[in-house]
């Protein structure tokens, strides 16, 4: 006979058991994975004597000296997560946790209240790829770029990050309560009230309106900004554009601005648009698909490229005036020269207090700012313009800039080499030097981008002022130094000397047709001049050319094989963080 | 001890405590009230205050953004329907 | 069709930048100007005492010393001519009057300032500075940077006499060079044209390349000869195209079109003369640089020029040419790296067949054509598609 109950139980209770076993097994993967996130107890080496226990007593309190801190096993494998935040010493790590994790958490809820509302945020996260998938994650952008940083330094540098961060939010809470796609098409009185413009394009254009309009770049938070912050975004953008047909060649930052609009991710806040030939053909040439797609009035003040020649300024001053003349048209709101000149003058202070800065960086081992605090804050600032947190912090750094310059404090110790950064840095690992000096004693002093729109402008008279204006616009990022001559891109000699740099980082921006024409007589000079200089290959936005480990791989190849040095920190020598934000 | 007999042993516990704290209430004055109330919530705040530094400690914030709420929002932008942008005119326009 | 009289003459002066036209009009005494860009006006260069020579690196091979200077990842029109100035083959140029146009042939020039390339004690590089629109502003600007540095570095360093009388003359012999061509290039309208593209392009080149008072003679031959040619009795050609693009300086190019079967009518590119060759008027009471800035503004439809109505305008000209010249497609083609043409011809690719009904054909290539095989398979399709088009159409 077949059947049997014994037999049907014993079954039942096999394929159970079976059941059970699959899950379980799946479980047990899966509490293996969820473990590695975290720290493994048994590392945690209890002191057995008095001399260990008064070691561990010290790291405790105040945290391990550089050579033995092994941040790079505070990595979660591949994500970039940690299994626990650096342990800075009590002092530093609650700082930390108050004034940066806590604050900027507090202030970001505040921002979002203070310059919109809560719903409105919602609808625009909901609705706008590079707001969910970037901006949540922000303070592990902080986290990244404040790794293995004590004291002024880490309190300084903070600083710079959490103005960055208030002013991201001021310029999507614009572009959300403006939006015309998150009210079914309608135009409000926000949207009239908006002035949209390239990122390139300077924010003091805006000045005369500013107390009655809200100018907003249409790339720098949807674009420019997300490749700090979370690398993964843009890459929907870059690939969107040539899904169209568009080679893989052009430069990829004006790829990406093209292919926000193609992906449809662009918010419609503004009722006309101001764009500039700043920096390059690319810039040039993907406002043509951005008319296009937003096909609205359109302004172009282009800057002269050879903006050495005195007969240049006229014309661009003439292009500025008429920019005003079409916002004026636009706007039925006439030019104020008082507040222009009000707002001039409070961004001629941001820049005296900037010089300050490269002052004490310069001559001084006490400035606490760090590579990627210094590049990114200076770059956002005076590309922006004018806004009331610049100041803030600004007040707040100077504080502890004077303390640590009267003090004599060392901010960076373990400096080994001063490095200069020449050209584009790449966005999405921006914080290479906070790796590098955690892992090699690079300390990335200044780089070009910071001295672009190196000048006060004049506010004395209207024509003045718009001269200035004019040479300020001609001295706008990335152009500054790479067009109108090569005797600007060379002026890297110079700003060794004056910086006591010894090193060079090159950034080789692969796909930057200006940069890529002329490293052969970077080659010449570098060995004519016996400089030590490490070529940093990368895509600017696009991870995918070269990865974050490969540009590490870059500096520990030739910090090993040319200066025969041993790292300070080898747990950072090589680690995947392939899936890292 | 048999279940029932534990049950009813935990149940006596339980209505003995109650007794006893509402006993107490009756004979506790006002400071001591406040007093009591305040020691609640400089435990809630620890307790809240703990739990925030264990967030921040272990990057747990991080972590549910990575592996919870970003790839949700990025199944959700990936799924959104988007209007095609090749069909917007190109008109030509006047100065 | 009865070969053109001077066509072998003209394509042996295209295999070298300093051909026989050229070295004559030296010893002739006259200044060789180097210049890459229809920005940089060349009726300004041949004033008289001066002859332009807009360069070109024919029969390039691979440019390894200008790749270690400028990267494998720069246009390779850039790279080929920077080569092939270091192999000496532009020595012969007093003079190169640049344009900050586009990236990577301001690169090149640079070079050449930076650098000693040119072994020429005399040898200068100037640069003007371009606007990127056509209002009054960049007209005035234009013209003060045409005054600035490239008239007055001319008299300054080589005594050329730079007066309205001498841009007047220039202005005749370049309007003469005009007339001729567009005379010729009208051919390219009818029905079964006596003239190829393919000839048409070694045409223009000539006069770009060459000195215009020397060419002149041959020009005029080649247009009367042209008024007497019979072509084929029935066209070998099944489609009609309108080659647009970039930098195009490579006869043999559009004569790989043309042997698929897709007869090159019109010719919309940097080096063509469609724009290029409209005559330049000077109007009563204007001065002549006043009236060659202008010009050179206002004809040109560059993808640098940034204003809403000029980026738009540009469609609609391909549009135009079309129908103009009766083409039934489009090729647009652009170098690889050259950041200005990729967005321009993907626009043009997506545009022109969805608003304008114009099949339209998008190629890359490099500057020397190696994958010719390819390219043939592309056209060949595209011409292809067309004739189907056609005969749905008939239907």
């Amino acid at each position: 006979m077949g059947f049997s109950i014994e037999a049907s139980v014993k079954n039942v209770k096999t394929g159970v058991k079976k059941v059970r076993e699959i899950h379980l097994s799946g479980l047990g993967e899966k509490l293996k994975a969820a473990a590695a996130l975290f720290p493994d107890p048994r590392d945690v080496k209890l002191p057995k004597n008095k001399e260990e226990a008064k070691k561990f007593a010290h790291d405790f309190w105040c945290g391990k000296p550089h050579g033995e801190r092994r941040l790079g096993e505070l990595y979660c494998d591949k994500t970039g997560l940690y299994k626990h935040r650096e342990w800075r010493g009590v002092k530093d790590t609650f700082y930390y946790f108050h004034m940066i994790w806590l604050y900027n958490y507090a202030n970001m809820v505040m921002d979002i209240v203070k310059f919109g509302s809560p719903v409105t945020f919602v609808k625009g996260l909901w609705r706008y790829r590079w707001m969910g998938q970037t901006y949540l994650p922000v303070l592990h952008w902080f986290d990244r770029g404040l790794e293995g940083l004590r004291g002024e330094a880490l309190r300084a540098s903070a600083w710079h990050y959490r103005a960055m961060t208030c002013v991201t939010i001021n310029q999507f809470m614009n572009m959300f309560e403006a939006d015309g796609k998150l009210r079914n098409g309608a135009h409000n009185d926000a949207w009239h009230h908006a002035m949209a413009h390239k990122e390139t394009v300077w924010g003091g254009i805006f000045y005369p309106w500013m107390d009655r309009f809200k100018h907003i770049p249409l790339e720098m938070v949807p674009y420019f900004v997300t490749c700090h912050v979370n690398n993964h975004t843009v890459l929907n953008y870059i690939d969107a554009v040539q899904s169209i047909g568009l080679p893989g060649d052009p430069c990829p930052m004006c790829q990406a601005e093209a292919g926000l609009f193609v992906l449809d991710d662009v918010p419609d806040y503004a009722p006309f648009l101001i764009t500039s030939n700043e920096a390059c053909d690319g810039s040039v040439a993907s406002t043509a698909i951005q008319d296009w797609f937003w096909d609205r009035p359109l302004f172009a003040m282009p800057q002269p490229m050879q903006f050495d020649d005195p007969l240049v300024q006229e014309h661009c001053a003439n292009e500025i005036r008429d920019c005003w003349k079409f916002i004026e048209e636009q706007t039925g709101v006439p030019f104020n020269w008082e507040l222009l000149k009000e707002n001039l003058e409070k961004q001629n202070e941001l820049m005296r207090f900037e010089w300050e800065k490269w002052d004490v960086a310069a001559k001084t081992a006490n400035y606490p700012i760090n590579g990627v605090a210094q590049a990114l804050y200076r770059i956002y600032q005076s590309q922006y313009g004018e806004h009331f947190i610049w100041h803030e912090v600004d007040k707040k750094v100077s504080k502890i800039m004077t303390k640590c310059v009267e003090k004599k404090i060392d901010t960076f110790p373990k400096t080994r080499h001063r490095v200069i950064a020449w050209s584009c840095s790449p966005l999405y690992y921006s914080n290479w030097c906070t790796w590098a000096y955690n892992c090699w004693g690079l300390n990335t002093v200044i780089n070009m981008d910071s001295l672009m729109f190196d000048m006060e402008v004049r506010t004395d008279t209207l024509d003045n002022c718009v001269m200035d204006m004019a040479r300020y616009h001609e001295w706008a990022p990335m152009r500054r130094m790479a067009v109108g001559g090569m005797h600007h891109i060379f002026e890297l000699w110079d700003y060794m000397e004056r910086f006591h740099c010894d090193m060079v980082m090159m950034y080789d921006q692969l796909q930057c047709k200006g940069m890529q024409g002329v490293v052969g007589l970077f080659e010449d000079e570098f060995r004519k001049r016996n400089i030590h200089a490490i070529w940093m290959p990368h895509a600017l936005p696009d991870k995918r050319t070269v990865s974050r480990a490969e540009i590490r791989r870059i500096i520990n190849d030739y910090m090993t094989t040319v200066m025969k040095e041993e790292p300070l920190d080898p747990s950072l020598l090589e680690f995947d963080d392939d899936m890292s934000w | 001890m048999s279940v029932k007999k534990k049950i009813l042993k935990a149940a006596l516990r339980k209505e003995a405590k109650r007794i006893k704290k509402a006993a107490r209430r009756r004979h506790c004055g006002i400071g001591c009230r406040v007093l009591r109330l305040f020691g609640k919530l400089i435990a809630l705040l620890a307790t809240v205050y703990a739990a925030l530094f264990a967030v921040f400690f272990f990057d747990l914030d991080g972590k549910l953004l990575y592996y919870v709420v970003e790839p949700l929002l990025v199944r959700h932008y990936d799924r959104m329907e988007r209007k095609n942008p090749l069909e917007m005119p190109y008109e030509m326009k006047s100065e | 069709m009865r070969d053109l009289k001077h066509l072998i003459f003209f394509e042996k002066l295209l295999q070298e930048a300093n051909n026989d036209l050229v070295k004559q009009a030296r010893e002739e005494g006259r200044k060789a100007l180097g210049y890459t860009c229809y920005f940089m006006p060349e009726v300004l260069l041949d004033i008289p005492g001066c002859f332009g020579v807009r360069l070109r690196a024919p029969r390039s091979g691979s440019p390894d010393m200008a790749t270690y200077y400028m990267s494998n990842r720069t246009c390779h029109y850039g790279r080929a001519l920077f080569e092939r100035a270091l192999e000496g083959g532009f020595n012969f140029l007093d003079a190169n009057l640049a344009t900050e146009t586009c990236t990577v042939t301001c690169r090149f020039q640079e070079h050449l300032k930076q650098m000693d390339v040119i072994k020429n004690p005399d040898f200068f590089v100037e640069f003007t500075d371009v606007p990127f629109k056509k209002n009054e502003n960049s007209m005035v600007h234009f013209r003060k940077q045409l005054q600035a540095h490239v008239l007055d570095p001319l008299k300054e360093r080589f005594g050329v006499d730079t007066s309205d009388a001498a841009l007047i003359a220039a202005i005749e012999e370049h309007n003469e060079v005009c007339r001729l061509i567009s005379e010729i290039g009208a051919y390219r309208k009818l029905d079964n044209p006596p003239i190829t593209g393919f000839e048409f392009h070694i045409i223009q080149l000539v006069t770009l390349t060459c000195p215009k008072y020397l060419i002149l003679p041959y020009l005029r031959e080649t247009a009367e000869e042209l008024k007497t040619r019979e072509p084929e009795p029935k066209s070998p050609y099944r489609c009609r195209v309108v080659l647009s693009g970039a930098e195009n300086d490579d006869p043999d190019f559009t004569g790989l079109i043309e042997s698929c079967g897709a007869l090159v009518v019109a010719d919309r590119y940097c080096y063509g003369s469609l724009p290029g060759r409209e005559e330049i008027v000077v109007a009563e009471g204007q001065s002549p640089l006043d009236a060659i800035a202008r010009h050179y503004l206002n004809t040109s439809y560059c993808p640098r020029f940034m204003p809403q109505q000029d980026m738009r305008s540009r469609k609609k000209y391909l549009a135009d040419l079309v129908r103009e010249y009766r083409a039934d497609g489009l090729i647009v083609v652009s170098n690889k790296f050259c950041e200005y043409w990729s967005y321009e011809r993907t626009m043009d690719a997506l545009i022109l067949p969805r608003d304008y009904n114009i099949p339209t054909c998008s190629i890359e290539k490099e500057y020397v054509n190696a994958s010719t095989g390819q390219l043939r398979t592309r056209f060949q399709a595209f011409v292809e598609s067309v004739e189907i088009k056609k005969l749905q159409e008939a239907k």
